[in-house]
C-alpha cells in the first residue's frame, strides 16, 4: 500500500461489490463475489478465460444487472444511478470500440459530445499528447497498429477526466513494446491519483502494475491482497537442481515446512513456510539425492495463482 | 448533458462514416435510378409489340377499320409493310402477327356482306396472343357502331372514378419510387446500426451516459437525408426523362421525405436485429422485389384478389405506393385512406425504433 492509498484509507471505496451473483441460465458467471477498490489504487482482477472478469466489469459499469447483490461505484448505486456512474468512469472495453474508418480526432469529438466534455478540442489535444498520438491525430484509425488503437482507446477513456478508470484486458493482442508503453500510461495515471481497475490474463502485468490483486476462478473470488502478501502466502520458492525430482518431491511432501512442490526441468521447486529455512530443507533433500545447485527466491504471481487455485498457469 | 450537442455529434459521425464509405453510398443511390429503368423496362415490355398490317383493299372502309383498331385497347404497334416483308419478319420472330384486310373489303361491307379478317399470330407468348384476340373484336364492334350497322345497338358510356387517366409507365415509375425508398433508405438505415455491432462501438454507446435515442436520431437523420437526396435524384429523372410531372409537387416532396425517414427507421431495426451489414443489405435487396410486386406497384393490388390483397398488407411498400401514387398522381390505389397508409408506416417505423433501442441497450457480453 502506498502513501497515497494510505492517506485515503478512510475514504469510501471507489468500487464496492457486495455478494454479487450473476446467473445466465445454468451458468453462474459471478458467485457471491464481494470486492472493494480503494481510491487512488490500482486493482488487478486476474483469472483464466471464463473466470468472470468481464462480467464483473460489465456489472460495475451497469451493463449487466446482477441477479443478486449490489455494486456501488464512487458512492453511487450502479443500478439506481447508472447514467451518473457512467459519466464518472472511463472504460477501455476489451474490444477497443473505435470508429476505424475515422480519425482519432473524429472519434474523440464524438466521445466528447457523449460525455459533455467542456473545451473539447483542447482536451482532445491533451489526451492525444498524453498517449503519444498527436502526430497521427488526422490519420484513419484503420491503419493503426493494435497498440496504437489501444492507446487511442485509453485516450478516449480519459477524455472526460474520470476519477475511476476501468481497463478490460488493456494489453491483450499488442506487442511487447506497445505493452510496456501502455503500462507506462497506467503507472502515470496511478501517480496522478486516479483509481484504476484492470482485468488481465497476464499475471506479470498485475504484478507490475497493481497495488492489490483479486484472483477469480469460476466466478468466485479466490483471494484478494497485495502482490507481496499473495507471494508470502505461497511461500518462498527454493529451486533445487537435481536428477531425482520425482523422488525428492515425494520425500519433501512429508516435510512439515514445505507447503507444496513442483517438478520442473532442472529438478524441483519447493515452496517453504515462513518459519522454515532453506538450509533445513536442503539438508533433507541431500539425504534423498545429490543436490547440484539451489536458489531461494520470492514466488511470482504465476506460482501464486497455481498455489491458490491448484491449476495450471493463468495465461 | 446537451441533447443538441449529442445529436449534432452523432450526425457528424454518421456523415463522416458515409463519406468514408462514399463508393458504397454512391452505388446505393445509383440503385434509385436503376430501379426506375428496371420498372419502366418492365412496363415497356410488350407495350409496342409489332403487328404487321397488310391492306389489300385501300378503300374507305378499310381505312375506317384501321382507325377503329387504333381506338381499341391493345399493346401492339401496327406497321404497314409488304406481304413479303411481313412473312419474312413473322418467320424470324420479329412480328407478333400479320393482320390482313382482304381485297374488296370496302365494297363487301357496303353491300352488307360479312367479311373475314385474317390474322396470323406467333403464339409463342399467350399474353400477346390474347392481346390480339381481345383487340380485334373490340375494333370490330367500334367499327360496326361507327358505320351504323344494323344490330349494333350497344355502346360504352364511361364514368371515371379517378379524375384523370394515368398511363402505365407514369404509374410504374411512381411506384418505383416506393421501391427506391425501401432499398436506399433501408440499406442506409441498416448500415447505420449494423456497423455499430461490426465495429463493437455499440459498447461505447452502452457505456456512455448520453441518451441512445438521441445518438440514434442523430445518426439516422443523416441516413434519411442522404436517402432523400437520392430519391429526389430519381424524381428529377422521372420528370426530365420520363416527362411525368407530379400534380402536387410540394405534397410529393413531403411524402417522399416521410418515406425516406420511415424506411430509414425500418432499415435501422433490421440492422440492429441482424447486426451485420453483410446480412442486412442483401436481406433488404432480397425483400425488395417480392414487396414491390405484392404492393400494387404494377396495378392496384385490390384488383388481384382477396388473398394477395391481404398479403400485401404485410409489406410497407404497399402503404408507400398508396401514399406516393396519391401525392404524385392524385390516385387512390389502396382501399384504406391515405392517412391510414401513412399512419401504418409511422407505426412500423416506431416499432423498428423501439427494437433498435432495445438491441442497443441490451446484450453486454459476459
Amino acid at each position: 500500500m502506498t502513501s497515497t492509498s494510505e492517506s485515503r484509507a478512510d475514504a469510501p471505496p471507489a468500487v464496492l461489490a457486495s455478494d454479487v451473483v450473476c446467473q445466465f441460465g445454468r451458468i453462474r458467471a459471478l458467485d457471491s463475489l464481494s470486492l472493494s477498490v480503494m481510491p487512488g489504487t490500482v486493482m488487478g482482477v486476474v483469472g483464466p478465460n471464463g473466470a468472470g472478469k468481464t462480467t464483473l466489469i460489465n456489472v460495475i459499469c451497469g451493463l449487466i444487472r446482477p441477479s443478486r447483490g449490489s455494486v456501488h461505484v464512487l458512492g453511487s448505486d450502479v443500478q439506481r444511478h447508472a447514467d451518473a456512474v457512467r459519466a464518472r468512469i472511463g472504460v477501455l472495453p476489451q474490444e477497443t470500440a473505435l470508429y476505424d474508418e475515422l480519425t482519432p480526432v473524429q472519434n474523440l469529438r464524438f466521445a466528447a459530445a457523449l460525455y459533455d466534455v467542456a473545451d473539447a478540442d483542447a482536451r482532445i489535444d491533451e489526451v492525444l499528447d498524453l498517449v503519444g498520438l498527436s502526430a497521427r491525430a488526422g490519420d484513419i484509425v484503420r491503419g493503426f497498429s493494435g497498440g496504437m488503437q489501444r492507446r487511442l482507446a485509453i485516450a478516449r477513456a480519459l477524455l472526460h477526466d474520470p476519477p475511476l478508470l476501468i481497463l478490460d484486458e488493456p494489453t491483450v493482442g499488442v506487442d511487447v513494446e506497445a505493452r510496456h508503453q501502455i503500462w507506462a500510461h497506467i503507472r502515470s495515471l496511478r501517480a496522478g491519483g486516479r483509481t484504476v481497475m484492470l482485468t488481465t490474463n497476464y499475471l506479470d502485468e498485475a504484478e507490475a502494475l497493481c497495488d492489490r490483486v483479486a484472483i477469480l476462478r469460476a466466478g468466485q473470488l479466490v483471494i484478494e491482497d497485495t502482490p507481496a502478501a499473495l507471494a508470502a502466502r505461497t511461500g518462498r520458492c527454493l529451486e533445487i537442481e537435481c536428477w531425482e525430482g520425482k523422488a525428492l518431491s515425494q520425500a519433501l511432501a512429508q516435510y512439515p515446512g514445505v507447503l507444496r512442490t513442483e517438478i520442473v526441468d532442472f529438478g524441483l521447486n519447493a515452496y517453504l513456510r515462513a518459519d522454515t529455512t532453506p538450509e533445513d530443507v536442503l539438508r533433507r533433500a541431500r539425504q534423498v539425492c545429490a543436490v547440484e545447485g539451489f536458489r531461494s527466491r520470492s514466488p511470482d504471481l504465476v506460482e501464486v495463482f497455481r498455489s491458490l487455485t491448484g491449476s495450471g498457469a493463468a495465461s | 448533458m446537451s441533447a443538441g450537442r449529442v445529436f449534432r455529434a452523432s450526425a457528424a459521425l454518421e456523415a463522416s462514416a458515409l463519406v468514408a464509405h462514399r463508393g458504397f453510398v454512391g452505388l446505393t443511390a445509383l440503385a434509385a435510378v436503376s430501379f426506375l429503368v428496371l420498372v419502366s423496362l418492365f412496363g415497356l415490355t410488350g407495350a409496342y409489340a409489332p403487328v404487321a398490317l397488310i391492306d389489300r383493299d385501300h378503300g374507305p372502309m378499310a381505312k375506317a377499320f384501321v382507325e377503329s383498331l387504333g381506338r381499341a385497347h391493345h399493346s401492339f404497334a401496327l406497321r404497314n409493310v409488304t406481304e413479303r416483308e411481313a412473312q419474312a419478319a413473322l418467320g424470324t420472330g420479329r412480328l407478333v402477327g400479320v393482320l390482313t384486310i382482304p381485297e374488296g373489303f370496302s365494297k363487301a361491307i357496303a353491300s352488307g356482306h360479312t367479311v373475314p379478317i385474317e390474322i396470323q399470330i406467333d403464339n409463342v407468348n399467350v399474353d400477346m396472343t390474347e392481346d390480339v384476340q381481345r383487340a380485334l373484336p373490340a375494333a370490330i364492334v367500334d367499327f360496326g357502331h361507327r358505320q351504323q350497322f344494323p344490330g349494333t345497338t350497344t355502346r360504352m358510356v364511361e364514368h371515371d372514378v379517378q379524375a384523370h387517366d394515368t398511363g402505365y409507365i407514369p404509374y410504374l415509375v411512381v411506384s418505383g419510387l416506393a421501391l427506391d425508398a425501401m432499398v436506399i433508405a433501408g440499406v442506409l438505415g441498416a448500415m447505420a446500426t449494423a456497423r455499430e455491432w461490426e465495429r463493437k462501438t455499440v459498447t461505447l454507446l452502452r457505456l456512455s451516459p448520453a441518451s441512445r435515442a438521441i445518438v440514434l436520431a442523430g445518426k439516422l437523420s443523416v441516413s434519411a437525408a442522404v436517402a432523400f437526396v437520392a430519391l429526389m435524384l430519381a424524381v428529377v429523372v422521372i420528370v426530365a426523362v420520363y416527362g411525368v410531372i407530379p400534380i402536387a409537387p410540394g405534397t410529393t416532396v413531403l411524402v417522399l421525405g416521410a418515406c425516406a425517414i420511415l424506411f430509414t427507421a425500418l432499415g435501422a431495426g433490421l440492422g440492429a436485429l441482424l447486426k451485420r451489414t453483410l446480412a442486412a443489405v442483401p436481406f433488404v435487396f432480397g425483400l425488395a422485389m417480392p414487396f414491390y410486386v405484392v404492393s400494387g406497384s404494377l396495378e392496384p393490388i385490390r384488383f388481384d384478389g382477396e388473398t394477395i390483397w391481404r398479403v400485401a398488407h404485410l409489406s410497407p411498400v404497399y402503404y408507400a405506393v398508396g401514399a406516393l401514387e396519391w401525392a404524385f398522381h392524385g390516385l387512390y390505389v389502396t382501399p384504406e385512406p391515405i392517412y391510414v397508409d401513412l399512419l401504418v408506416l409511422v407505426g412500423l417505423a416506431s416499432v423498428a425504433i423501439v427494437v433498435t433501442l432495445g438491441q442497443l441497450a441490451t446484450g453486454a457480453s459476459r
